[in-house]
């Protein structure tokens, strides 16, 4: 048995360097999840916006942005501009210069009326292909939370049950008050082939995403058990790999998913 | 004179009523919306539990409040279409889940 866990392993990495050697390259740790936006930015005379996953998921849940705030899971696809954000709306949500996370007060986002010696904080979030000292560095900011060994190289998870993290998933004024999960059990995906089963839980899925995230955009209503969903499709950006492989943990960490027995 | 002031100050006092009404119902009207938007979305989480009747009815007014969301001013129109739409079809992949079943 540790014999296969040992070779299932190896497989993985392998699978991580051959990934990376055919030009599917892996981002460097503060990279990983990292978005360019720059629909309008060089329109404007601003550099594009920077925008990192691994910052944002340590204060917010998924769902809270790409539900309640209407963040697109697709780059560039929301179209965001200087005047929604100064509406309220999209990164303006928060980064309003009055929403308080923590004891901070989220700095505002964009000003329309910004003379071009006012625009030196543009570049706060303007950053792409300039050197500009962040408030939150990678290395400072994740040191304490718990190690993994690919992606942000972030246990996110377990970054949240050491209380190390807490995402807040309801935003006064924009989020609208549900009723509390009522998390389905976990099920078990029958793998094809030598790997372990997979164990699919709903509870840690749906805790950080809720349900309109996942159903039906990107797993569509079926009848239990006619479709079969093939590593290609997956490693291609379809189902899990919307997310496995561009922010949540990528897939080569077969083990995390391949899980057999099921875990408690 | 007298009954031009007495007429001028029943204009002033029965007008300026009508006016605030009319403004205090356009608000009311706009919140409106915003209230059973609140009310449809905000059943994602245990909408597992419907019946198909419930969930044909939560479908059914997501229909019939999209046009109003449709005469919102952008950027609110886009933001909350997408949110409506995706408790819509939310709610579709439920009621086609249990159809299915």
């Amino acid at each position: 048995m540790k014999a296969v866990a040992v070779w299932i392993a190896s497989f993985c990495s392998i699978l991580a360097f051959v990934g990376a050697a055919n030009g599917g390259s892996i981002p460097i740790p503060p990279e990983y999840g990292k978005v360019i936006i720059r629909n309008f930015s060089n329109r404007a005379g601003l550099a594009g916006v920077r925008f990192d996953h691994w910052l944002h998921r340590a204060f917010y849940t998924c769902r809270l942005c790409h539900v309640d705030i209407g963040f697109a899971m697709e780059a560039n696809a929301t179209k965001i501009d200087a005047e929604t954000n100064t509406k309220g709306f999209y990164c303006g949500s928060c980064h309003n210069g009055i929403r308080v996370h923590g004891d901070r007060k989220i700095f505002a986002s964009c000003s329309l009326e910004a003379r071009s010696e006012e625009r030196t904080g543009c570049s706060r979030c303007h950053s792409v292909g300039k050197n500009v000292k962040k408030e939150y560095g990678y290395v400072s900011f994740t040191e304490k939370l718990p190690k993994e060994n690919f992606g942000n190289l972030i246990d996110w998870e377990e970054a949240e049950s050491q209380g190390l993290i807490r995402p807040v998933d309801f935003l006064p004024g924009i989020s609208v008050s549900r009723a509390s999960l009522n998390v389905q059990k976990d099920f078990r995906i029958k793998s094809k082939g030598w790997m372990p089963n997979v164990t699919f839980s709903h509870k840690k899925h749906a805790l950080w995403n809720g349900c309109e995230l996942c159903h039906p955009e990107i797993f569509p209503s079926v009848k239990k058990g006619t479709v079969k969903y093939s590593m290609l499709q997956i490693f291609e950006e379809q189902y899990c790999g919307l997310c496995h492989g561009r922010v949540a943990f990528p897939l080569h960490q077969c083990q995390k998913c391949h899980t057999n027995p099921m875990p408690r | 004179m007298i009954a031009a002031i007495l007429v001028s100050c029943a204009v002033l006092f029965t007008g300026m009523p009508i006016v605030q009404r009319e403004s205090f119902g356009a608000g009311d009207m706009q919140e409106d919306w915003k209230r059973e938007f609140d009310n449809i979305c905000s059943k994602t989480q245990d909408a597992l539990e419907f019946s198909v009747g419930e969930l044909r009815d939560l479908i059914a007014r997501c229909d019939a409040l999209k046009p109003r969301i449709e005469k919102l001013d952008e950027p609110q129109r886009k933001v909350t279409l997408k949110r409506l739409q995706m408790c819509r079809d939310f709610y579709i992949y439920l009621l086609e889940a249990k159809e299915n079943q």
